[in-house]
């Protein structure tokens, strides 16, 4: 009786230590290696970069230059070199808006002085000892709440643009295209929503036709919308969205109205408005209380395709601007010493997760939330 | 078994009417549920209106049961964890929130109640941050407490609060016969407080407990919404919303949240009933 109660406990054993083995030879992945991530909010990136919670993270500007103006983190890697010109903010109109009464005129509208601002900053930036930099500059801190320093080291980083050609569209294919390998969206949704594909999809969900005929476009010197201003969305401190706080300006233009008002539009900032997320912006889309928008394109594309969320992307706002940083000191050179290590994203459906994910895959490691 | 068959037929018929009527508001429930989303969404017996665009918002009980059993079947699509490793991550920081606020808020509350300088030191300290939010701490402490605590300490703001307050009013409220009649005969100060203040207000601490530990779950989403380590249930439930916007798996993660606190409640209640026979005072 003993012998045989010896016998179960040593099987039991070594089923028991079988099992755990093997649990722990799977858990290692054979090529490459494991990166560990979390979700933390932008702004407090820096601070948990700082504290030791995370061994890097990535981030859009001015969250990037913040830590490397402030000592305390290094770009290991820019946006740029992941996926060069890869699209990041757009802008976006609610479908019921732009089908509204006057929506196809006032969105044209908009997008004209959209590329108006986007052209004073290009030039703004070209020409450094200019006054128009330094207005630039001086909006930029107002509007992030960062030190001149940080964000003229940020500006560095950003392309401003608005063209939404091939190489944005396949993007944006490319993009649609790992969140369904990742189950964030399905081909089920894509076809529910009446997409054939995804080039048919972002075929229709991105509109050029407003950028098509700017030229048609002149200022106004009344005000098209006086008691139904533009509700404007866009996201906290976001520097890839400059342009509509140069479109805002009044300095900006020629002093007595801003560029918006030169075109004849009121435009005023949506209930709600900034949104932390790109998340919350599509869901203020949804309520009907943003009628144009900026924000990153994934949120757009996800919530779009999964709850129906009806808008279209109608420009592009910039491109690249995002960064991978790593504390300083930490002597994390490359992609591979982030073996084993925490990496902070702004969540599973930005467009810095994709490209974290993208640069690791190369290297043929996987990212996985810490547990 | 037999026992234990007999125990539950017992249970039933003594108290069917309460057991249907528990059974009928659930029912009742769904099914205005169930009317409310085919009424957005323009199916029977709402065929011939168009649906709402905020259709998608609501989808029918069906939809979310089939998403809640799918969370368990399979890992989610934002952090590709299984439900059970959410609930695990989640009840972690139930269990040390609780047992920090636990250890916290009676000794804090008996002193209160037992001495009037105490209250009077406690009192303001207590009033001024009982009414503040824990999602307002929510930054401060990630950073300050970091990402194992951080989301810990948010739960337990939530936990404190009510076991205080119910400890507080229970030490108070001991009747003065009682304890003159135990002075009267010759209970030591510590028999006074072990046999006469603790039994008085243990009900009060335990009904503190369960309508703390429910406002700890009511804290969970805003406790893991930055940056929560391996996942957990307010973790889910706040991404399925925000990021692909998955609105049937967020009810899912709703329901979860539920029936847990369901069961932690529950579970409050069984300890309660087993002190009150242990002291002896039913």
């Amino acid at each position: 009786m003993d012998k045989k109660v010896l016998i179960a406990i040593v099987i039991v054993a070594v089923i028991v230590v079988g099992v755990v083995a093997a649990a722990f030879v799977f858990r290692q992945s054979p090529e490459g290696g494991i990166v560990q991530y979390i979700t933390v909010a932008p702004m407090n990136m820096k601070a948990s970069l700082t504290n030791g919670d995370v061994d890097a993270y990535i981030a859009w500007e001015p969250y990037v230059s913040d830590s490397v103006v402030g000592g305390v983190g290094e770009v290991l890697m820019w946006s740029s070199e992941i996926m060069p010109n890869h699209p990041c903010c757009v802008v976006a109109v609610r479908n019921d808006f732009a089908n509204g009464p006057n929506g196809q005129d006032l969105t044209r509208r908009f997008v004209k002085a959209h590329v108006e601002a986007t052209e004073w900053m290009l030039d703004a930036l070209g020409h450094k000892d200019g006054a128009n930099y330094s207005l630039l500059v001086d909006m930029a801190v107002q509007f992030t709440t960062r030190n001149a320093t940080v964000v003229e080291a940020a500006f560095e980083h950003v392309v401003y643009g608005y063209s939404m050609g091939s190489s944005f569209k396949s993007s944006l294919e490319e993009f649609t295209e790992m969140y369904i390998d990742s189950n964030l969206t399905t081909d089920d949704k894509l076809s529910s929503r009446g997409y054939s594909s995804i080039e048919n999809f972002v075929d229709s969900y991105v509109n050029t036709s407003y950028l098509d005929s700017l030229s048609s476009v002149a200022p106004s010197d009344a005000i098209l919308n006086p008691s139904s201003p533009i509700e404007l969305g866009f996201l906290a401190g976001d520097l890839h969205q400059m342009a509509q706080v140069v479109a805002q300006n009044k300095a900006a233009n020629d002093g007595s109205k801003s560029m918006f008002e030169k075109y004849g539009l009121k435009v005023e900032n949506a209930t709600g408005a900034p949104f932390a997320s790109g998340g919350y912006e599509m869901t203020a889309f949804a309520a009907g209380n943003v009628d144009i928008g900026y924000l990153g394109a994934p949120p757009a594309i996800l919530q779009h395709l999964n709850s129906g969320v009806g808008i279209t992307i109608i420009s592009q706002a910039n491109s690249e601007g995002s960064g991978l940083v790593v504390k300083v000191g930490s002597g994390i050179d490359s992609l591979r010493d982030l073996e084993n290590k925490t990496v902070a994203t702004p969540g599973e459906s930005s467009i810095q997760f994709l490209l974290l994910k993208i640069a690791l895959e190369r290297e043929g490691m996987s990212l996985e939330i810490r547990t | 078994m037999d026992k234990l068959v007999g125990a539950i037929w017992k249970l039933l018929r003594s108290n069917w009417l309460r057991i249907l009527l528990g059974c009928a508001s659930l029912a009742v429930f769904i099914a205005v549920w169930w009317l409310y989303s085919a009424y957005l969404h323009a199916e029977w017996p709402f065929s011939g209106r168009t649906p709402s665009s905020t259709a998608e918002y609501l989808p029918n009980p069906l939809q979310v049961l089939s998403a809640f059993f799918d969370s368990f079947a399979h890992r989610d699509p934002v952090s590709h964890l299984f439900m059970t490793s959410h609930i695990y991550a989640s009840m972690k920081r139930i269990f040390f929130g609780f047992v920090l606020a636990f250890a916290l808020a009676v000794p804090v509350g008996l002193l209160m109640g037992r001495s009037r300088n105490a209250e009077a030191f406690g009192k303001p300290i207590v009033e001024i941050f009982r009414p503040i939010p824990p999602l307002a701490w929510v930054p401060i402490f990630l950073i300050a407490l970091k990402l194992f605590w951080g989301p810990i300490a948010i739960v337990f703001l939530g936990i404190f609060f009510p076991i205080l307050l119910n400890v507080t009013f229970g030490a108070k409220s001991v009747d003065p016969v009682l304890l003159d009649a135990a002075k009267t005969l010759g209970a030591k100060k510590s028999h006074q407080f072990f046999k006469v203040v603790l039994p008085f207000t243990l009900p009060y601490l335990m009904t503190g407990v369960k309508v703390g530990l429910g406002i700890g779950w009511m804290c969970i989403v805003a406790a893991e919404m930055l940056g929560a380590v391996g996942g957990g249930v307010g973790y889910y439930i706040y991404n399925m919303a925000f990021q692909p916007a998955y609105f049937d798996r967020m009810y899912a993660g709703m329901l979860v949240i539920g029936l847990l606190s369901v069961l932690t409640t529950g579970v409050a209640g069984v300890i309660e009933r087993r002190l009150y026979r242990w002291m002896g005072m039913k």
